[in-house]
């Protein structure tokens, strides 16, 4: 299901005094079976453009194309919203709040059963969801309260995987955990791509985008400042977005200054540096 | 949902928003309690209701609150008016008059009466969420709580010394309703993704979604609030101990002209009250309808 987002504005508190508008004119097309990375500084319309995706938001003006589905400036004509959202679904910042049942399984097992699924199909679709995220069958039956930081946010994005949505949204889905629990989410949201899903991400952090990202979205102040691959924008100006360009990069651009004859555009990780260096020996 | 924002203060710079706000709080009792008064016949008290209520809505215009909300927050109350009137309707008429009777359901006689009360106090209702209105959208909460802390420091001279302690309390309650809102809206969003409808499906699949709602909710406000007490003490807070205070409260001459008009009034209503003046008699009931006087 590609994405195709139309001149679409958002404006929160209308006509009051408090108005903001968060979105302005935003028109852009997100891959299918991609990893899309969503970046920009606070406040630069990264969450509300997210939020409109899936109807959660409805835009103030323009549209948003999701497969067949149309969300408009009318809510009277976005039917079909939740089977949209079986098919687009979002973690939100911080899932881990929204965990609330008696045991990890059976919390899981909500979303699947709130599409239909009946208790035992929900339930083995939740072990199927726990599994992929790494938690393994003794933690089925304890309460979610009782996990720690990290597993509590595997058991939530688990609660959203378990729904099968075709499309994945992660809002910072590594803030605040530690370099091995953001590892282990990392490599989920990559074996998720590769088994066919759309995955658009919200990040600040630059090795994600270099490292996983297929496509890079920038937005600044409410407007669409780049799109295109990482590497364009890092080799672009990237004074105004607030972005760090990552150590990998710089290395390679520096090595490419001193004359290795390395393709940059194809460089993601350590590994591809070293595979390129191989072959060029 | 959004119905909670109802009264949000609205930052503008009218006459209403520069009282001062131990003014405003006292002026909005006084206008209360004139609501509730009832003059001894019917035809005085509705006059000096739509008094009242032309004086409301000068304040709501002069304060700019919108009407839009009003008539959003009135929108919740069609339950109670059918709630009254079924009340009126089914007990029984102390003023018992066969010439009063509106109609029959069965053999029950049902009278003008029920219609008239059930009326009189959805009224009276809408008029103090105006008033509660015109003082929450004027007046910011932190002044509202410095307000009532400035009503309850006279308690210091009996030893008991919580005009502080409660003003903290109140403060602290009012500051974190957004704050709550904010992370409603949030879990309800992450619930929305998770398949809950908040709006849609049967009796138990919407209390479902509730359990869904609150107890995340719960669990957020219980830590937040244990947070927020150790970066207190962190930070040294006493409640015994004399504090200074940035907003400095000030009885301005705008607040002499509006506390003596508001007086007056109350003293008119009161006056009128205590001597049963009855200036005018006029059986509404009677006028319209044709049916006999009713006291």
């Amino acid at each position: 299901m590609p994405i195709k987002i139309n001149h679409l504005s958002y404006t929160y508190m209308k006509k009051t005094p408090n108005e903001v508008k968060a979105l302005d004119d935003v028109s852009l097309e997100i891959p299918d079976k991609k990893i899309t990375a969503i970046i920009g500084h606070t406040g630069s319309g990264k969450s509300t453009l997210i939020q409109t995706l899936n109807g959660l938001l409805t835009p103030t003006e323009g549209t948003v194309e999701v497969g067949d589905f149309v969300i408009t400036n009318n809510p009277k004509k976005n039917k079909k919203i939740k089977e949209l959202r079986k098919h687009i679904s979002i973690v939100f910042q911080f899932p881990e709040y929204q965990l609330f049942d008696e045991t990890v399984e059976k919390d899981v097992a909500f979303g699947p059963k709130n599409y239909g699924f009946k208790e035992e199909e929900a339930l083995k679709k939740a072990h199927e969801a726990l599994a992929k995220v790494g938690i393994d069958e003794s933690f089925y039956k304890r309460s979610p309260f009782e996990l720690s930081g990290g597993e509590k946010r595997r058991v939530a994005i688990a609660g959203i995987i378990a729904i099968d949505p075709d499309i994945l949204i992660l809002d910072e889905p590594t803030a605040g955990l530690d370099p091995h629990g953001s590892n282990i989410i990392l490599n989920l949201i990559s074996e998720l791509n590769k088994s066919g899903k759309t995955i658009i991400i919200v990040t600040h952090d630059m090795n994600i985008v270099m490292n996983y990202s297929d496509h890079v979205i920038v937005l600044s102040d409410g407007k669409l400042a780049f799109e295109g691959v990482s590497s364009d924008l890092f080799n672009g100006d990237v004074s105004n977005y607030s972005i760090e360009i990552p150590k990998l990069f710089q290395f390679c651009k520096l090595l490419e200054e001193k004359g290795a004859k390395i393709e940059i555009s194809k460089i993601r990780t350590i590994d591809d540096l070293f595979n390129q260096l191989k072959e060029r020996k | 949902m959004n119905n909670l924002t109802f009264g949000r203060y609205a930052p503008f710079n009218t006459f209403v928003h520069k009282l001062d706000p131990r003014n405003k709080l006292l002026m909005m009792i006084l206008l209360l309690v004139s609501i509730f008064l009832k003059v001894d016949s019917w035809s005085s008290t509705l006059i000096l209701t739509a008094f009242l209520f032309l004086l409301l809505i000068a304040a709501m215009i002069m304060s700019r609150v919108s009407f839009l909300q009003l008539f959003k927050s009135l929108s919740m109350m069609w339950f109670l008016v059918i709630f009254l009137l079924l009340i009126y309707i089914f007990i029984p008429n102390p003023n018992y008059n066969p010439e009063h009777i509106a109609f029959y359901i069965g053999s029950y006689a049902v009278n003008y009466d029920a219609f008239y009360q059930s009326g009189y106090i959805i009224f009276r209702l809408i008029m103090m969420i105006m008033i509660t209105m015109i003082l929450t959208a004027t007046t910011k909460p932190m002044d509202l709580t410095y307000a009532i802390e400035w009503y309850l420091s006279p308690l210091k001279i009996f030893k008991y010394p919580v005009a502080h302690i409660l003003a903290m309390t109140l403060s602290i309650a009012l500051r974190f309703i957004p704050t709550l809102l904010d992370e409603t809206q949030r879990i309800m969003k992450a619930q929305s993704s998770r398949g809950v409808d908040f709006n849609k499906g049967g009796i138990f699949k919407r209390i479902g979604g509730l359990v869904a709602l609150i107890i995340p909710l719960f669990v957020s406000a219980i830590g937040r609030s244990e947070e927020l007490s150790n970066a207190m003490e962190a930070r040294g807070y006493n409640p015994y101990a004399k504090r200074s205070r940035y907003r400095i409260l000030k009885f301005s001459w705008r607040d002499l002209i509006a506390f003596i008009s508001i007086l007056a009034i109350f003293g008119g209503i009161l006056t009128l009250k205590i001597y049963d003046a009855n200036f005018i008699k006029i059986d509404f009931i009677y006028w319209i309808f044709g049916a006999k006087p009713l006291f």
